[in-house]
């Protein structure tokens, strides 16, 4: 079998991937964590092989392109904008052509509004934030962190009209197609072509384009080099090209396979990538702390007394984490940013006492800190009255302005014991405004109710995380991508 | 009758024996050989063709790519029977780090570009593209080295309604820090910046970094291995690498596979001057040595060989298959330069180095 760590991109190859006659074991991870898992070695040994949309960011991270053997493109897709057929057309671009700073201007002047992923915990935003920066900066090589400072303002303004967030692009495309509520997405045009409705705006001045390059880690053993080479091969037979091309709507990746009409006939212009890790990681530095509308992030927390002891102790140490104990590049890039406003609901049989923090805009430590401390003086003992601490959330959310990402956090570790039960909660719901209601994001934990706590986040919009086989901490730097 | 049973069972033996002894394995399962190899071959290696014929001498050859200069510095070589990198030089560094008796140079290939008409057409009118007179093209260096020193771009270019990317005019390389064609592009334009002559000092070097640098780190990120920017070329075409430094025999071994993918806007230029790259293999071990002996005497070998674009020791087959298929191909290339030797181009590729490395010190605390 071979081992492969993987990107949530690729996962609708899974299908495909039995006619290869290779048994192959894809597990997931976010691109940048799983650049690091590369570069620092930790996957060596427990994977054979890698596969996410891009190897650029990684190869960018010192000492990481020697841990890499072959690497075999297997497929294209172009990081796009698809909007509402009928915006595009009332921007004048029905026929899918702008140029960056056409699109820029457009966002500024409030004339659409757009979702797009977290730049830090995948590629397709990455890859974006790339391609506005190259062209709005009219920049006409490679970026340098001099260009992108300069760029900042005009990034500003483009990214004013970004009202939709998420940690993941296939989550992004079903929370788009689910709710609406921006007028389009930016995504790999391959989920744009896969979704309803959309003209896809292809920027003349460049895009970034993904082609999931299938790697084998040069720590491989012998026989799993030799399933590699097999895998790699099938995956670039024509056959395999053709319904790779059918079923995900990606470009082929080999010369002899001629892409469908539509991919368009206008050749796409590639935009330079940066080749230094620290353009690339300030690029992200910038849209976090500078350029994203910023997060208003409440964390409904079980603090009943099913928690005392290791639980709580996994609870502490995972909001700990995300002010900044994590040192490394996702650590940092997922821990709370500058400009943003962090609540703490803890509930037992009822809701403890609120508390909010909010991060300047310059020298976040000693918010940081505070944060640190509250999270370490968390004690559990009580019941779980769940709903009365959700109830006591969707209120607070509303304190913030709405300019901001404003999303929940539910982590329980039993069944609703007291308090308001579910359909309590559900009407409440229900009273606030649309486009002010915030998704709840759960995680699972212990004995959660996974049946109810899914109700929560598929009535809100959210999604559900799994921490009960796996780390709390871990699930808490994931959520912070939809944050 | 019995004696003659046993002369005649003897007999049979022996040439059993002889058999076994000329498959190399006993006549059952072929020996598995695996080599580390410049990414540009692995069309080559991977060829059922190629497969077959050293299956005919019981070896099952397989390779994994890495860039050349990975090789030759970086590679943990162990468990593997043979390198192949793609130049002497690399080749060179690892017979002296492995102390490997000899080497094998079964083919070879002058650095070309590979490009389209139009932007042909748009480098001719700048001056830097002119007829051979023996039905090729040659790409200036030395005026090219000057429209990226003035920072040109394509959407600048008098008269250039073909291409009007707002991006600079620059060759599309591999990462010279671990790969040879980028290095043998670095050997030309090293020997044009240095006044045309070999970079043969250490004293030259800092002047010639700094002043080749852009050529690389303008691109951006480059790609660590050959074949990478070339399927670039042929799969999206000129948006993302409108001309690519490339090996001649990329190019023509699918020119002469006539798979398709060579289509009519595509064209061949040979820069002026240029080098070529000699293919060399360092065996690390018995079945590497059969494998680089093959690869140099067997004649099947060599002829798959000049069918993968490779000029081998045997210039009639190439002129032969280039003639059939009436390729603009230089038959005699009078432009070609010598590599530095490998301590004054590493001494290059470190100075580029350290220039990529002036930007990038990792952020790890990110700002406010």
């Amino acid at each position: 079998m071979l081992r492969v760590l993987a990107g949530s991109e690729v996962a609708d190859l899974e299908p495909l991937l039995g006619q290869s006659g290779v048994k192959v074991r894809l597990t997931y991870a976010g691109t940048l964590d799983g650049a690091e898992q590369v570069a620092s070695g930790g996957a060596d040994g427990r994977y054979d092989a890698v596969w996410f949309s891009s190897n650029r960011y990684l190869s960018l991270i010192d000492g990481a392109r020697a841990r890499l053997s072959t690497e075999t493109p297997t497929m294209v897709s172009p990081v796009l904008l698809g909007l509402r057929t009928a915006k595009a057309a009332e921007l004048g671009w029905a026929d899918g052509r702008a140029t960056w700073e056409e699109i820029a201007t457009a966002a500024r002047d409030g004339r659409f509004t757009f979702g797009m992923t977290n730049p830090a915990s995948s590629n397709s935003g990455f890859s974006a934030l790339v391609g506005v920066a190259a062209g709005l900066s009219g920049a006409d090589g490679a970026l340098t962190a001099e260009q992108v400072a300069v760029v900042t303002p005009r990034l500003k303004e483009f990214f004013a009209a970004q009202k939709l967030t998420s940690g993941s692009s296939g989550w992004l495309a079903e929370a788009y197609a689910r709710d609406g509520g921006v007028d389009g997405i930016v995504n790999y045009e391959s989920v744009l072509l896969g979704m309803e409705g959309l003209t896809l705006v292809r920027p003349s001045d460049g895009v970034v384009t993904a082609d999931y390059p299938l790697t084998l880690l040069a720590s491989a053993p012998a026989e799993k080099k030799e399933l590699y080479g097999r895998l790699a091969a099938w995956l670039r037979t024509p056959d395999t090209q053709r319904k790779i091309m059918t079923d995900t709507h990606r470009r082929p990746a080999v010369p002899g396979v001629r892409p469908g009409p539509e991919f368009g006939t206008e050749p796409l212009l590639e935009l330079p990538f940066p080749n230094r890790r620290g353009t690339a990681d300030g690029l992200i530095t910038a849209y976090l702390d500078e350029l994203r509308a910023p997060a208003h992030a409440l964390f409904v927390l079980d603090t009943s007394g099913s928690m005392r002891g290791e639980r709580i102790d996994a609870l502490r140490k995972a909001l700990v984490t995300l002010t900044g104990a994590d040192r490394s590049a996702s650590g940092t890039f997922s821990r709370f940013r500058s400009r943003e406003t962090v609540t703490m609901i803890p509930f037992s049989g009822s809701v403890g006492e609120t508390r909010s923090f909010t991060l300047p805009e310059n020298a976040p430590q000693q918010v940081l800190a505070d944060i640190r401390r509250y999270a370490e003086g968390l004690q559990a003992s009580g019941g779980t009255a769940i709903y009365d601490g959700l109830r006591a959330a969707y209120p607070e959310s509303l304190r913030t302005d709405p300019g901001h990402f404003t999303s929940i956090v539910l982590m329980t570790d039993g069944r609703n014991t007291d308090g308001a039960s579910f359909e309590d909660f559900a009407s409440l719901y229900r009273m606030i405004p649309q486009g002010r209601r915030a998704r709840t994001f759960v995680v699972l934990f212990g004995e959660s109710d996974a049946e109810e706590m899914t109700r929560v986040a598929t009535l809100t919009g959210g999604a559900v995380f799994d921490a009960r086989d796996g780390s709390l901490a871990e699930a808490f730097k994931e959520i912070r991508g939809y944050q | 009758m019995k004696r003659l049973l046993g002369i005649a069972l003897a007999l049979l033996l022996a040439a059993v024996v002889a058999v076994a002894l000329y498959l190399g394995n006993g006549g059952g399962e072929p020996v598995v050989v695996r080599g580390v190899i410049g990414s540009e071959k692995e069309p080559f290696f991977n060829d059922p063709r190629v497969r077959a014929a050293f299956e005919k001498h019981g070896l099952r050859v397989e390779v994994e790519t890495a860039g050349s200069r990975q090789i030759a510095v970086g590679s943990d070589l162990d468990g593997y029977a043979f390198a192949f990198p793609s130049s002497l030089p690399a080749a060179e560094k690892i017979r002296k780090d492995r102390k490997v008796a000899r080497v094998y140079s079964p083919f070879h290939s002058p650095m070309a570009v590979a490009t389209f008409e139009p932007i042909v057409r748009v480098l001719a009118g700048a001056g830097l593209v002119r007829d051979s007179g023996q039905g090729h093209q040659l790409l200036d260096i030395a005026a090219y080295l000057d429209l990226v020193a003035e920072g040109a771009r394509w959407d600048r270019l008098p008269g250039n309604t073909a291409y009007p990317a707002r991006k600079r005019v620059l060759l599309t390389t591999t990462d010279v820090r671990t790969s040879n064609s980028a290095a043998m592009y670095l050997a030309m334009t090293s020997y044009v910046a240095n006044g045309d002559d070999v970079v043969d000092s250490a004293a030259q070097v800092p002047r010639l970094a700094e002043k080749l640098a852009p050529v690389f780190l303008d691109q951006g990120y480059s790609q660590a291995s050959s074949e990478a920017p070339f399927q670039d070329y042929l799969v999206m075409g000129s948006g993302k690498t409108p001309m690519v430094v490339i090996y001649e025999a990329q190019y023509l071994s699918r020119l002469f596979s006539g798979d398709g993918s060579i289509t009519s806007d595509m064209r061949l230029l040979y820069p002026a001057p240029t080098v070529l790259s000699k293919h060399t293999l360092v065996p690390l071990g018995e079945h590497g040595e059969r494998v680089g002996r093959l690869l140099t005497e067997d004649p099947e070998l060599r002829a798959l060989a000049v069918r993968h674009g490779f000029r081998t020791a045997d210039p009639k087959s190439f002129t032969d298959l280039v003639a059939a298929h009436r390729a603009p191909v230089a038959r005699n290339l009078v432009d070609v330069v010598e590599p530095p030797a490998y301590e004054h181009l590493d001494r290059l590729i470190a100075g580029i180095e350290r220039l990529y490395a002036g930007g990038a010190a990792p952020r790890t605390e990110g700002g406010s």
